[in-house]
């Protein structure tokens, strides 16, 4: 395999041909990118806006069997629960509080109301609502940042000290690790070719994952796995497989999924796949909103995506690279439909015409 | 530059697509002089440019006669003026209601206004499930409702509903809070403090005052109100208005739309055409984010007023964002392309990701499925508006359609807009119905319709559909009496007959039938006007509605027989 070779044949900005402005740009890395980890009703939230977190800080409780209780808040007590306002007094929604989970006379066999612990939904009739449950797993931050929002129910914010590169689609947990490439960009790795000796690791995997490397991936304590692309079904296999997980009572460690180009089968990009390359070794974390790969590496001296090379990401040349040789104005292509296109040179050969919308080029 | 401009570019900056069109000022009326599209991702600048080279290199004494100057030197393209309309992004709207009944109405309701809707009642899941729908975080607004009087599946889910309305509310302040029908007696448990009356609550009536979007008028809409915090809007029942739910209906589009959106633009624009022509106008626009059906007809006195209605519907849009079965298998159903439904689904979400890719070859082919498929669930979502006679002009109009050949668009609204009788058939090439649609002041409007009557639409040609043929062999024969002479064909029942008729001509087209069929009225023989286009004259003498085999192979075949005699190229 070979990467980053061929920031060595790049034209300078003024030499290169009209036009290539009408390219769409994929921008290749985002500086302190903004990311979210949602929650749902009764995950806790366990740092607040301005919080400084490093790797590997816990941010947050995800329930996994919450239910809603009748409490009743008369003798009860707030938590300690640093995302909520100091200012704020008393019970609210959103608020953290120990309670008796049934009013007197409902009772049952039970002589003494049970004591709760959970997150407040809202107050009717004077007794409240209380999402509560008795298991618990951590969700640690992926990478150092500063919290920009810590909302119970909704979503924790972090800007993240750090850089991104964005993908089209992201599954599953937070999750981090060491990068390794266990393929080259256009190969798909099979299932047999992983080991526990990638325990651990964030992979990339090449072109396309499939449901069953998901699920070897997941069992050698993998913590990700990157790819060009991946089924819209295996996607909704992971998510049956989180949800069973989070039903279980041994918990594996978080992982994440992130495919760079959608959901067909393509080559991880070359400027993509210099970046990766580059960040062999390298703790960096999977997010899913928005779904970005992130890493820390202010010493690291990445390549300049060249300002002539566009990537075709549809059609019959989908993944292919060659050089911008100018625009090719509006071309007849396959089924008779009439087309803006620009005029790409492979190596070696002459220059080719393709839609420009097929068109993209790193910036 | 000059107090009176003489050229502008007409933008219509959609989900995907960035439409520009170059309008002149030349010989005492406004005209197209250029137009293109792009990715909206791309700069817009340079498609500006190329418009304005394109005029200048065909006609300099055209372009040197627009062009905007100042001191005598000529303005570059950043400076000429621009009319703008842009599509409202997608909003979710968390409907929750007591019973299933209630929830059904309501979120009928936020569909045909354009929203993107999740929805649950208490008796189908419980108070966790809605506080969950309610704290999404693609949430922007919640629509609470209850019937006026409320009904005995509601009464007792009430204060629950109320509780947790309040208590969302308190979490998320950037939230809209819709109360509708008798919930809203309700308003005074939103304010923070305590029962009494909320001070930031709004009436559906002040809602609308804004902009007056009343459901036969598609008025300007009032400007966006989600940066208002907590606000709360007291809106009628989901039954109110007539048709039913029109009411709650107006208010969620205007609680919606931006000011300038692209949708209601085209809606006002058709109103304004049904007027100029004084025939009877239907438009169907598919994006990428949703789908516009809007009927209008001239009524009254000398056909003075407009009668407008329309529906916006998120759900019909051309690449949903999470697509479903239903989705999934209309697309499946007008494919001609031999694709399992999983690797449909993965095609649908790239044409998600990346709508402007893959628009030749196979994927031009599932582009035109997919734009079939969110026709059939535009139509589905409005029944209310597919009654009567044919309208005389269908108007298609939508990025959808943009890599489509034009026939092939023509031969789409046949197989979908099945209504008995003869219609024009035309697409709005250069999307400029949107632009024109959000100038407000009416005359001006009219005006610049009138100007570019004869540049504003490519003609795809006549449609002439009979119902109620006998099977058989013939059903009868027709003529079509045109400038190069006379054409005659035999009617077969079930078959699709094209007749060539270039745009700009026009022709009488007699029917001959042998036994009554509906054309427009009940009737043996009948004579029509016909208009050619880019389709030419297409005789559909198809099943209404249309029939197709159940067999997926059989099924494929018969779409692509077709298709391929309108499409030209097909095969290359």
């Amino acid at each position: 395999m070979s990467v980053g070779t061929w920031a060595e044949q790049a034209l300078p900005p003024s030499e290169v041909a009209a036009g290539l402005e009408r390219v769409r740009v994929c921008r290749l890395l985002v500086p302190a990118p903004q990311v979210r980890i949602r929650l749902a009703p009764g995950d806790r939230p366990l740092v607040s806006a301005g919080d400084a977190v490093l790797p590997g800080t816990q941010v947050a409780e995800r329930l996994r069997d919450a239910a809603v209780l009748d409490v009743d808040l008369a003798e009860g007590r707030p938590v300690d629960e640093p995302a909520i306002e100091p200012a704020a007094e008393g019970p609210g929604p959103g608020r953290w509080w120990v309670g008796a989970d049934v009013p007197p006379g409902r009772l049952g066999r039970r002589s003494r109301p049970r004591r709760a612990t959970g997150e407040l939904l809202h107050e009717v009739d004077g007794r409240w609502r209380m999402v509560a449950g008795e298991h618990r797993h951590p969700i640690e931050a992926p990478i150092a940042g500063i919290v920009r929002e810590a909302r119970p129910g909704i979503a924790i914010g972090l800007t993240v000290s750090g850089t991104g590169l964005p993908a089209a689609i992201g599954a599953g947990e937070p999750a981090r690790g060491r990068l390794e490439l266990a393929s080259g960009p256009d190969a798909e790795l099979r299932p047999g070719e992983l080991d526990v000796g990638r325990a651990g690791a964030i992979l990339v995997v090449g072109s396309r994952i499939d449901a069953e490397l998901l699920s070897r991936a997941r069992a050698m304590g993998i913590r990700g796995v990157i790819a060009g692309g991946i089924a819209s079904g295996d996607l909704r296999g992971l998510a049956a497989s989180e949800a069973r997980q989070r039903a279980s009572l041994h918990q594996l460690p978080p992982f994440a999924v992130l495919a760079l180009e959608g959901h067909l089968r393509r080559p991880v990009a070359s400027p993509v796949m210099a970046v990766l390359a580059a960040l062999v070794g390298r703790e960096v974390a999977i997010v899913s909103d928005p779904p970005m790969l992130l890493f820390d590496a202010p010493d690291l001296a990445l390549p300049e995506p060249e300002p002539d090379r566009v990537r075709v990401t549809h059609g019959a040349l989908a993944g292919r690279e060659g050089r911008w040789a100018g625009l090719g104005g509006l071309r007849r292509f396959a089924a008779g439909v009439q087309l803006e296109a620009g005029l790409v040179r492979f190596e070696p050969g002459p220059p080719v015409a393709v839609p420009l919308a097929d068109l993209e080029r790193f910036g | 530059m000059t107090s009176e401009p003489r050229a502008f570019f007409a933008l219509d900056l959609g989900a995907a697509t960035a439409a520009a069109s170059l309008i002149g000022h030349l010989d005492g009326r406004w005209r197209l002089l250029a137009a293109g599209a792009a990715p909206v991702e791309t700069p817009l600048e340079p498609l500006l440019e190329g418009l304005a080279v394109q005029v200048r290199v065909t006609d300099p004494e055209a372009f040197a006669a627009i062009a905007p100057r100042e001191d005598g030197h000529e303005l570059g393209t950043a400076a000429w003026p621009r009319l703008v309309a842009r599509s409202t992004p997608p909003s979710r709207l968390a409907v929750l209601a007591g019973a299933r009944r209630q929830r059904g109405l309501l979120e009928r309701a936020a569909r045909r206004a354009g929203w993107r809707v999740s929805g649950g009642s208490l008796d189908e899941t419980d108070t966790l499930g809605l506080a969950r729908l309610a704290l999404a975080a693609d949430v922007q607004a919640i629509l609470l409702g209850a019937a006026d009087p409320p009904g005995a599946d509601e009464r007792a889910a009430l204060p629950e509903l109320v509780a947790l309305a309040v208590a969302v509310a308190r979490r998320r302040p950037e939230l809209q809070i819709i109360l509708a029908g008798s919930v809203a007696e309700q308003a005074g448990a939103f304010r923070a403090e305590g029962p009494g009356e909320p001070s930031r609550a709004r009436t559906a009536g002040d809602a609308l005052d804004a902009g007056a979007v009343a459901p036969d008028s598609p008025a300007t809409a009032p400007a966006a109100t989600s940066g208002d915090a907590s606000e709360l809007i007291l809106g009628p029942d989901a039954t109110a208005g007539q048709p039913e739910g029109a009411a709650l209906r107006a208010l969620l589009e205007a609680l919606r739309v931006r000011p300038d959106d692209a949708r209601l633009g085209i809606a006002r624009a058709t109103a304004s055409l049904a007027f100029l022509l004084e025939r009877s106008v239907e438009t169907f626009e598919v994006g990428l984010d949703g789908a516009l059906r809007c009927r209008a007809r001239p009524s009254g006195e000398a056909h003075g007023r407009v009668q407008t209605e329309w529906i916006v519907a998120a759900d019909a849009a051309l690449a949903p964002p999470e697509p479903d079965e239903h989705a999934i298998d209309g697309v499946l159903a007008w494919s001609t392309v031999p694709l399992d439904r999983y690797r449909l689904a993965d095609r649908l979400r790239e044409l998600r990701l990346a709508p402007w890719s893959d628009a030749a070859g196979e994927g031009a082919l599932l582009r035109v499925a997919a734009a079939r498929a969110s026709l059939q669930r535009l139509i589905d979502a409005s029944p209310d508006l597919g009654g009567g006679p044919a309208p005389d002009l269908t108007i298609a109009s939508g990025g959808a359609w943009a890599a489509a050949p034009p026939p092939v668009v023509a031969l789409a609204l046949a197989d979908l807009v099945r209504r008995p009788g003869a219609t024009q058939l035309a697409l709005d090439h250069a999307r400029l119905l949107g632009p024109i649609g959000t100038i407000e002041d009416e005359d001006e409007r009219r005006a610049l319709l009138l100007d570019l009557l004869e540049d504003l639409l490519a003609p795809l040609g006549s449609l002439i559909l009979p119902a109620g043929l006998r099977a058989g062999r013939s059903a009868g024969r027709l003529l079509v009496h045109g400038d190069s002479g006379t054409t005659e064909l035999d009617l077969v029942p079930g078959g699709l007959e094209l007749v060539d008729l270039p745009p700009g001509q026009a022709a009488t087209a007699e029917l001959d039938f042998r036994d009554t069929v509906r054309l427009g009225t009940r009737g043996r023989h009948f004579a029509t006007r016909v208009s050619g286009g880019l389709g030419g004259l297409l005789v559909d003498l198809r099943d209404v509605p249309l029939r197709l085999p159940d067999r997926p192979e059989r099924r494929r075949e018969l779409l692509d027989a077709w298709q391929s005699a309108l499409w030209t190229g097909l095969e290359a």
